[in-house]
């Protein structure tokens, strides 16, 4: 699903975001990426959305090259990528049910299949009752399950998660933990960069641990930190 | 949008309305003043000749410049004398023994620039009133036409020279504001982009909300800019100050359709400016 082929990321005044990391993510994986700040985990997921272009190595998403990938096609790229952030990224003066609505208008579904689908993912994230709140409205981890939602809504085959526990309290952590885990088994690849080593830990699944932008540990049922 | 927007649309397209309309109505003014420019030709003789009369009209019908003409007979130069001196004409008038007044044509010519071409054709004419020591028999204010022609000029180019810069002012100013509250937004289209939206699928509604407030800012300024024209035209039309009258003319000249026809002009100038400022404006944000 995602490979990495030495790949490196220099920014401005050569600050590596990311050092010659090579690395295979197959099809239904679920992955940890974690690491201090700074280290490079969100530098590898934007360089999986190419928000960011690599300045070294090459990068395959489904199969598709980024290098080549043309910027008009960058659009349908991340249709077939779910997103959810640390600061949840939803439309400020749009309703939870609109917020969720947009991922499918963008990609053109017919106005019943909305009325159907946004309310059925709502449901399975447990939040029928907030459906015309706006984001600010409701808590923190009712916002990241929105954005949970409008990220799976597209059954999209892959999805990252940028600290997705970053800003809500332990308890919801463990919802949308839960949440990513059911999103997993319906076959989607999952990625989430995370600083939660109680969650990493307690879940068992493959870790990829990065320091510098330097990949330092990739392991099949790791933990957050080595053991050895 | 903002109401910050709608605000700076509303005040610059009634400035930029304003000077539309002084420029209009210097415009009616000074092609009103220089349609009044005319040749006056005086037929030879006292009652003048038949033959003098028909040759000359058929002369100044021939002349392609001519843009219309009217024949003063003796007693018509007679009877227009009488009302410009009034109630006391009678008392003048009574000592004459037989109406020394010339009959004349009077010529409008197409474009006052050419008065001077047709005023030469006469120049020589034996048919017209030319006889040493007396009138001049062909009749036009030279050098006030030239002075009239050298001030209308300057003024249409002044006003050129205003409306552009006062359009230009519009320009930046709404485009300034649309930015400004694009720039707001610019989190919003960065999430957009990262759902997967094309740039086409984001553009369009932030260009229909700059295009609304183009629409009811520079509407309000329409409608400011028509009553206030109105108010100012009613205001001279009724005055008694006499310096004003020179500019009443061309007041009455154009109170009648052109008003209207600046309101979809000024706005669909500001709709277009302010989607034009939202594209523009989207541009630095869609860079993927």
């Amino acid at each position: 699903m995602i490979v990495f082929e030495n790949v490196s990321k220099m920014y401005d005044q050569n600050v590596p975001g990311m050092m010659d990391a090579s690395f295979h993510i197959e099809k239904g994986e679920f992955v940890f990426l974690v690491g201090p700040s700074g280290s490079g985990k969100s530098t590898l997921i934007k360089l999986v959305l190419k928000q960011l272009e690599p300045t070294d190595g090459r990068i395959l998403v489904a199969g598709r090259n980024l290098q080549t990938l043309r910027r008009s096609k960058v659009p349908l790229l991340r249709r077939n990528i779910g997103c959810v952030f640390q600061d949840f990224k939803l439309l400020p003066n749009k309703t939870v049910y609109e917020n969720v609505a947009y991922a499918l208008e963008v990609v053109g579904e017919h106005r019943r299949s909305i009325r159907r689908k946004v309310p059925e993912i709502l449901n399975l994230v447990g939040l029928s009752d907030k459906t015309n709140s706006l984001p600010h409205e409701v808590s923190g981890g009712e916002q990241q399950r929105v954005s949970v939602a409008r990220a799976f809504v597209n059954h999209p085959p892959l999805l990252l998660a940028d600290e997705p526990t970053g800003n809500i309290d332990p308890e919801t952590s463990i919802g949308i933990m839960q949440l990513l885990l059911r999103i997993n088994r319906t076959g989607t690849t999952v990625v989430i960069a995370t600083h939660d080593r109680e969650m990493v830990d307690r879940m068992r699944r493959r870790v990829i641990a990065l320091d510098g932008g330097r990949l330092v540990r990739d392991e099949r049922r790791g933990v957050y930190d080595s053991e050895t | 949008m903002t109401i910050a927007a709608v605000l700076t649309v509303l005040v610059t397209m009634a400035i930029l309305g304003v000077v539309l309309v002084t420029d209009k109505n210097l415009k009616e003014g000074t092609t009103s003043l220089t349609n009044r420019v005319e040749v006056e030709v005086f037929v030879k003789g006292a009652p003048p000749q038949q033959s003098s009369i028909d040759a000359l009209r058929a002369k100044i019908a021939a002349i392609p410049e001519v843009k219309s003409f009217t024949y003063v007979s003796q007693s018509q130069a007679l009877a227009d004398l009488k009302t410009m001196l009034g109630k006391n004409a009678d008392q003048i008038l009574q000592n004459l023994q037989s109406n020394p007044l010339p009959a004349s044509y009077k010529i409008f010519v197409k474009n006052p620039n050419q008065v001077d071409q047709v005023a030469a054709h006469f120049f020589n004419d034996p048919n017209v009133d030319n006889d040493p020591g007396t009138t001049d028999g062909v009749s036009y204010a030279k050098q006030t036409v030239r002075n009239l022609l050298g001030t209308v000029n300057l003024i249409e180019k002044a006003m050129w020279v205003v409306t552009v810069l006062f359009a230009l002012a519009a320009v930046l100013l709404t485009s300034t504001t649309v930015r400004l509250s694009i720039f707001a937004r610019r989190r919003e289209v960065e999430i957009m982009q990262l759902v997967g939206a094309t740039n086409w699928f984001i553009r369009w509604p932030f260009i229909l909300e700059g295009f609304i407030t183009g629409l009811v800012g520079s509407f309000v300024a329409a409608l400011a800019v028509w009553g206030a024209n109105v108010l100012v035209f009613n205001w001279i039309h009724g005055s008694k100050l006499d310096f004003l009258r020179p500019i009443k003319y061309p007041l009455i000249a154009q109170s009648g359709s052109w008003p209207l026809g600046l309101i979809p002009t000024l706005v669909l100038a500001g709709a277009v400016l302010g989607a034009l400022g939202s594209a523009l404006a989207l541009r630095r944000y869609l860079r993927v």
